[in-house]
């Protein structure tokens, strides 16, 4: 979703180059002066948004559907753009931008594409250009300034409630294969892992749970300088600054991390966390597939009790809350983790559960 | 649509704080009232008044400044078109539009 799909970046340059050109175009139509701004602002958009789509056809050569719609919808556009001082230009504008937004939130709902920056950047200029449309401008009658006010004040919040939340549950709900949970980006490894790199993770793990054992007592955890952090579903990182600041890489004797699910009876050592300490920068991958390291982007965190949640598709955070990356990370789980194995992100909810109750 | 935005990203806090984060709530619902101060902003420059042309101009620049800061720092704050386009052209706009009384009125 905050990445640009390689098919799609053609889009996003020809959206560049429509900005200036409309702008270009709408001086020297003589009619714009017969026609009030928020008019000609949404001409400029539907321009804009008419050269992503026509752009796109040609990527799209080989899925002739897409292609047809890309080609019908740019052309609309374009068309739309340019005759804005047609008596029905806001009907016919704003049933187009409305069928747009909810031809692509079935699109990508029935799993034919996923959402991207080209496509949420489109998306946004089409609510936007809705909203220049239906503004009531003066002079008109009552009846219509009426109706306009209505699906103003209706139709454009509910259109962008409703996409922001299919876009979002689709891509929470089908990650790509780079990305996994919360939309963390996983390292780019080769496909299956070789003996060699599930003999070299078998390795890492043994050393790693050897090294952290001695934490099951999380005192000791204290004594070496590990803090806990916020839970998290029933778990807890406890950092160690130390151990970030000097920087050490995949150490076993000294993770970043240590991860503890917080049961009635006190702190349950689960397994370490290794991080690198620069944002972009992976670790070593000793069992290729086996130990990828993953990344947390796009996370909202308030320094107010170090919360968090995540950006919204259109890329706002609480107020108050920072938009933020986590530098790399890897985990070594020492409890058994049937959902993901010892090195998965994620600790299967389960098993945290059922330290609590047991 | 800024009013949206915003309405949104305090919707967004609202699921983390029904998962035991309680700050987030107070984000969320800050966030609300922000987006309804805007909606009410909105109104008072349709009806031509002076000071909300003043005060969402003053918003605009403290939001603008705030995008800004946070896409300098160093933090892995997200740059993409879209963050883009909310963060820094919609203030930008919007500041541009409602710089001269005239023009903001219209």
């Amino acid at each position: 979703m905050f990445d640009i799909a390689p098919d799609h970046a053609i889009g996003f340059y020809a959206g560049l180059l429509a900005l200036p050109l409309a702008l270009i175009a709408i001086r020297l139509r003589p009619g714009r002066r017969r026609v009030p701004g928020t008019v000609l602002g949404a001409s400029v958009l539907m321009a804009i948004s008419g050269a992503i789509h026509l752009a796109l056809v040609s990527t799209h050569a080989t899925e002739p559907l897409t292609a047809w719609l890309f080609l019908a919808n740019g052309a609309g556009y374009i068309v739309l753009s340019i005759a804005f001082t047609w008596r029905w230009w806001r009907l016919a504008s704003a049933s187009l931008l409305i069928a747009t937004l909810v031809g692509y939130l079935v699109w990508i709902a029935i799993g034919l594409d996923s959402p991207d920056q080209v496509a949420l950047a489109t998306k946004l200029l089409e609510l936007t250009a809705l909203g220049l449309v239906l503004v009531p401008v003066r002079g008109e009658r009552v009846t219509h300034r009426s109706w306009r006010w209505a699906s103003l004040g209706v139709a454009v919040p509910l259109l962008t409630v409703v996409a922001t939340s299919t876009i979002w549950i689709v891509d929470l709900a089908r990650p790509d294969p780079q990305h996994s949970h919360a939309g963390a980006i996983l390292q780019a490894t080769n496909g299956a892992a070789t003996p060699e790199q599930v003999a070299a993770a078998a390795q890492l793990y043994s050393v790693t749970r050897a090294a952290i054992l001695p934490y099951e007592d999380w005192h000791k955890a204290l004594a070496a300088g590990y803090r806990p952090g916020q839970d998290l579903g029933g778990s807890s990182h406890w950092m160690s600054q130390h151990n970030v600041d000097a920087g050490y890489v995949m150490d076993p004797n000294h993770p970043q991390g240590l991860v503890y699910a917080n049961s009635k009876h006190g702190p349950v050592l689960l397994g370490a966390m290794f991080q690198m300490k620069h944002i972009g920068q992976f670790g070593p991958d000793p069992g290729g597939p086996l130990t990828a390291w993953h990344q947390h982007e796009n996370i909202c965190v308030t320094p107010v009790g170090f919360e968090f949640s995540l950006m919204t598709p259109f890329a706002t955070c609480p107020l108050g809350a920072i938009d933020i990356s986590a530098s790399p990370m890897l985990h070594v789980w020492i409890v058994n983790n049937p959902k993901g194995g010892p090195f998965a992100v994620d600790i299967d909810s389960e098993v945290v559960k059922s330290i609590d109750r047991t | 649509m800024q009013t949206l935005l915003w309405a949104i990203a305090g919707i967004s806090a609202m699921p983390f704080a029904l998962a035991g984060e309680p700050f987030m709530l107070g984000l969320g619902l800050a966030s609300l009232l922000l987006a309804m101060s805007t909606c009410v902003l909105a109104i008072g420059i349709l009806w031509r008044r002076n000071r909300a042309r003043r005060w969402a101009i003053r918003l605009e620049i403290v939001c603008l400044a705030a995008s800004l800061l946070q896409m300098l720092v160093p933090i892995g704050a997200n740059h993409g078109p879209v963050s883009l386009m909310t963060n820094v052209a919609l203030p930008v706009a919007l500041i541009v539009l409602l710089r001269k009384p005239r023009e903001a009125f219209i």
